[in-house]
């Protein structure tokens, strides 16, 4: 589903993010990437939505490199995969439902699918009562829970998540991952850059460790630390 | 939860609301702009009027030989008529050109008398063409016709007829050019502001795949709101102050002949001017979204 090979990212001309960076993501899989702070963690989330392209090597996605996808095609990619951040990124003007409805409403869905997939979603997510609040309204973890069922309103084949708990405090950071581990059981193949070293280690899934841009450990089964 | 065309819509009427002062710039710049396209497509509706009225006022005369017959004179007048931009052939006799010349010295009947009975004035054939532009060429059509002695017509007049309808044409097609592209740029910068104000909202519709064509709509649509908005200050602006000289000018100069507004005119003024600001709201729009699309 996911395939990086042999993919390096430089910025500028000593800004190096990632250096030969090989990859697989097999459909189903839940994956932590993990590192420090600039280890390139962020810039792999983006390469995988093609809001960056590599500067070398390739990043194929659903079977398509994407630096040869056209730029009309991106859309259509994106509609396939859902993306959280750290800063949730909602419109303020919008109340959650509208918000939720928003990813839907602006790729042309008929609005009688909207409303339908919306409540389901925002049920999914515990926000059913309230729907009709504003983000300034609502916790930090409920803003990514909004973020969330923005994010998978539309059954996207692949969830990324670019540090989704950081900046929530540890009991919600939790409540925020059984979303992510639910997605995964339905199906979504979901890849989570994350500082959240507990979680990583209560959850036992595949991680992948970052250092410098390069990979320094690959496991099934692991913890954050080695 | 909307269909596509209410986001459309409300999308478009919000922005122009939350950048009221922008928009309101940026309609009044175009209005401008369409004011004076307006304004120098009344005037060259009006030259093109005048210059009618002065062309059908414009006559060549050919001055036929003297003891001319009158078999000739109808095959003269036969070789004229089918003449390329000849509108209008008129015969004037010996007798008739006698009886005008009479009637223009009426009061000094004593010039005449000296003439006696003999009748010196020739036979001419007085023509009218459909163009200013067409007199040279039939003057030497003319010229060419066996038993035309002579030609006479108002050279200069004629020339500096077509040559100052030529020079104003460029005039006020320049003016309008370079205004139409501040009003493109004015447009331009107002929607610059929105798409800044809502970069925000564009980059999560550019990462739920929304596609270029969805995410630039609302500007699309703003621009040309704004256009048309422009397009009606300035074709009221152009109607009344058009009004206004026509009055001023019916009063002070009223041997020059000026086109009333009336409703065929005020449409046509109106459609230009429409087709023209929704253009170039369409440009300004397609002109900042270009570059600043790639969020």
């Amino acid at each position: 589903m996911i395939s990086l090979r042999d993919v390096s990212k430089t910025y500028s001309e000593n800004v190096r993010a990632l250096f030969r960076v090989n990859l697989e993501i097999r459909k189903g899989e839940f994956v932590f990437i993990v590192g420090p702070s600039g280890a390139g963690k962020s810039t792999l989330i983006k390469l995988l939505y093609r809001e960056e392209t590599p500067t070398t090597g390739q990043v194929i996605v659903f079977g398509k490199d994407l630096q040869k996808m056209r730029r009309r095609e991106i859309p259509y990619l994106r509609r396939r995969i859902g993306v959280v951040f750290q800063d949730f990124r909602l419109l303020e003007d919008r109340t959650v439902e509208e918000n939720v409805a928003f990813a839907l409403e602006v790729t042309g869905t008929p609005w009688r699918d909207v409303k339908k997939r919306v409540a389901q979603v925002i049920s999914m997510v515990g926000l059913k009562d309230r729907k009709d609040a504003y983000p300034r309204e609502l916790s930090g973890g409920e803003q990514q829970r909004v973020a969330i069922a923005r994010a998978l309103v539309r059954n996207p084949d692949i969830l990324l998540a670019d540090e989704p708990s950081g900046n929530l405090d540890p009991h919600t950071s939790i409540e925020i991952f059984e979303l992510l581990e639910r997605a995964n059981m339905y199906g979504t193949t979901v890849v989570v850059a994350t500082h959240a070293q507990n979680i990583v280690d209560a959850l036992r899934k595949r991680v992948v460790e970052l250092r410098d841009g390069v990979i320094v450990r690959d496991v099934r089964r692991g913890a954050y630390g080695s | 939860m909307k269909s596509w065309s209410g986001y459309l819509f409300s999308e478009t009427w919000k922005s122009i609301w939350r950048n009221k002062a922008s928009s309101l710039l940026s309609a009044f710049t175009t209005g401008f702009a369409l004011f004076l396209l307006g304004m120098s497509f009344l005037v060259s509706v009006n030259l093109r009027f005048i210059f009618s009225t002065v062309e059908q006022q414009m006559e060549i005369q050919a001055y036929l030989k003297k003891d001319i017959s009158e078999s000739e004179t109808s095959k003269i007048l036969e070789i004229v008529k089918n003449t390329g931009g000849v509108r209008e052939v008129n015969y004037v006799s010996k007798e008739k050109a006698l009886e005008e010349l009479k009637a223009m010295f009426r009061d000094k009947a004593s010039v005449l008398d000296t003439l006696g009975d003999e009748n010196p004035l020739p036979a001419s054939i007085r023509v009218r063409t459909e163009k200013v532009e067409d007199i040279p060429r039939v003057v030497g059509e003319l010229k060419k016709i066996p038993g035309v002695v002579d030609v006479i017509y108002q050279e200069e007049v004629s020339r500096r007829l077509a040559s100052v309808g030529r020079a104003i044409q460029i005039v006020s097609f320049g003016g309008v050019v370079i205004v139409g592209f501040v009003a493109v740029m004015v447009i331009g910068n107002s929607i610059r502001l929105t798409i800044y104000s809502r970069r925000h909202e564009i980059s999560i519709m550019k990462l739920v795949g929304a596609t270029d064509g969805f995410i630039l709509g609302p500007f699309l649509l703003e621009g040309i709101v704004l256009g048309v908005l422009g397009s009606l200050v300035g074709s009221g602006f152009a109607a009344g102050l058009y009004v206004w000289i026509v009055q001023r000018v019916g009063s002070v100069l009223p041997f020059i002949p000026m086109l009333r507004l009336d409703f065929d005119v005020l449409c046509d003024m109106l459609g230009i001017v429409l087709v023209t600001g929704v253009m170039v709201g369409m440009a300004g729009s397609v002109f900042s979204l270009r570059r600043h699309l790639r969020i």
